[in-house]
């Protein structure tokens, strides 16, 4: 497995105040990593600080041969595209269909309307949420949007999905629908996956490694 | 309701915007017109001792001679006992002037025609000159004033109008830049809108314009005026065509790119 991230003596923040300090971890591809930590532990810094939202400030950390500390805005664009991002407050675009939200990616790629509709349909049937797609974010419950912003996450074939805390807040049922859906992307895609959570889950049936965060600083637990 | 709100908004800005630029092109046309005629009918009369064919004064476009054989004949007639053939006559001369000039031009033409020895009278009609063209000047201020006046007016809308957009469409572009979307892909909507806006825009422009030029009273002012205008519609159209999408288009983004973050 090669490496997709290597931080080294990373610091990250807001306005030069660094949230985490020196850290040194490495994320290899295929890998499914567990991202742990309390509240204001700095998951969330970690996660956005790998697709460009929050400035190096100091150290290196480099995501698929990028440098985020020398990156400018165009090139961080095209980071982004070979990401898939999930967040705890699902981030559907309001007024946009279901559908529509998570074709998203596809044509931001440039991929065809055509050909973008057909796969977000089989990826929606797949969340099962095939009967939903013409809803929009606001008729489905936080789970379902869950899933359908899963699903905009891996339909363009990322090369690593971020996400952070996509279970808080949802039921177990959901919550484990939502994980088994984070386990098929990385068995069946390849697609290596970050998740922040406050903690592990119970059962979970796959290899994984976690990182635990604690006051700014990051230790590898396996 | 307040989709319908958010396009009345920029569809209003930018009609007050073009009709202010049409009207400020037309009065300054049919001011340009009006000076024009008042020139062709002005003149500075001159009486010289001598002949003459050119003056080394640039504001004078033409010299005319005056022809005044019908007035001698009727001195004749007049006056029989008149020997007008031992009288030395003088030149008298029109001075067509280039353009329409201030009080203070008009005052140093008529210092510089003084100073030629041989010229013995000058008449530039000073007085009244100077009431039309003070009232030319006074209508043209204000009607320049008035334009720029509905056209910060329309600007202003349009900057609320920016305010309103940002809290629209923040959330959407905030999306759609997490997941690498560039700078057109990110605006398609609000470039949609915009461009919609400024062709219903220009069109209500026109269709304002057009009932203008058609009404009575607009035709009855530019007779009496005797004014013929020479406006191209099809370069007017094309001039606030361009500016119609160009204030649009630069407001979408300004949008996109001051995104709040």
């Amino acid at each position: 497995m090669g490496v997709l991230v290597e931080a080294k003596s990373l610091y990250v923040g807001y306005k030069n105040e660094p949230i985490i300090r020196n850290a040194n971890f490495k994320i290899y591809t295929k890998d499914f990593v567990f991202l742990t930590g309390v509240s204001g532990s700095g998951k969330t810094t970690i996660i956005k600080s790998l697709y460009g939202e929050v400035p190096v400030l100091k150290g290196s950390l480099n995501v698929g041969g990028i440098e985020l500390n020398k990156i400018r805005k165009s090139k961080l664009s095209y980071l982004r595209k070979y990401l898939g991002v999930v967040f705890q407050d699902y981030k559907l675009i309001p007024e946009w269909t279901i559908l529509k939200n998570v074709m998203l990616p596809m044509l931001i790629a440039g991929i065809d309307k055509k050909t973008a509709e057909e796969e977000a349909m089989k990826l929606l049937n797949k969340v099962k949420l095939s009967h939903k797609l013409d809803k929009f974010p606001a008729e489905l419950s936080g789970g379902e949007q869950q899933r359908a912003a899963i699903a905009r996450a891996i339909i363009h074939d990322p090369v690593m999905i971020l996400a952070d805390e996509p279970i808080s807040g949802l039921d177990e049922y959901s919550a484990n629908l939502v994980m088994e859906l984070f386990i098929m992307a990385n068995r069946e895609k390849d697609i290596t996956i970050m998740i922040a959570s406050h903690y592990l889950p119970q059962t979970f049936n796959i290899n994984y490694r976690q990182i635990h965060l604690e006051k700014g600083q990051v230790y590898e637990l396996s | 309701m307040n989709s319908l709100k958010s396009h009345a908004a920029l569809i209003l800005a930018l009609i007050s915007i073009l009709i202010s630029i049409f009207l400020f092109r037309l009065f300054n046309n049919v001011l340009h017109q009006y000076q024009q005629n008042i020139l062709n009918n002005y003149s500075i009369v001159i009486v010289s001792e001598k002949e003459i064919n050119h003056l080394d004064i640039k504001e004078i476009g033409k010299i005319e001679k005056i022809d005044i054989s019908k007035q001698l004949n009727s001195m004749k007639r007049k006056f029989k006992n008149l020997n007008l053939a031992s009288i030395k006559m003088p030149y008298f001369y029109k001075l067509k002037l280039k353009t329409l000039p201030s009080p203070q031009k008009l005052n140093e033409i008529e210092q510089t025609l003084k100073s030629y020895p041989y010229i013995k009278r000058v008449l530039t009609y000073r007085s009244s000159q100077t009431k039309i063209y003070n009232l030319l000047m006074l209508l043209k201020i204000t009607s320049n004033l008035f334009m720029i006046i509905i056209a910060v007016l329309g600007f202003l809308l349009i900057i609320k109008q920016l305010e309103v957009w940002k809290l629209e469409h923040n959330e959407r572009m905030y999306i759609m830049e997490l997941f690498g979307a560039p700078f057109w892909f990110r605006g398609a909507a609000l470039f949609k809108i915009a461009f919609i806006d400024s062709i219903i825009a220009l069109l209500s422009t026109f269709a304002i314009i057009f009932y203008m030029q058609n009404s009575i009273m607009y035709k009855t002012i530019l007779k009496d005026l005797n004014i013929s205008l020479n406006m191209n519609m099809q370069q007017e159209f094309l001039i606030l065509l361009i500016v119609s999408f160009s204030i649009s288009l630069l407001s979408s983004a300004v949008v996109v790119i001051g995104r709040n973050k």
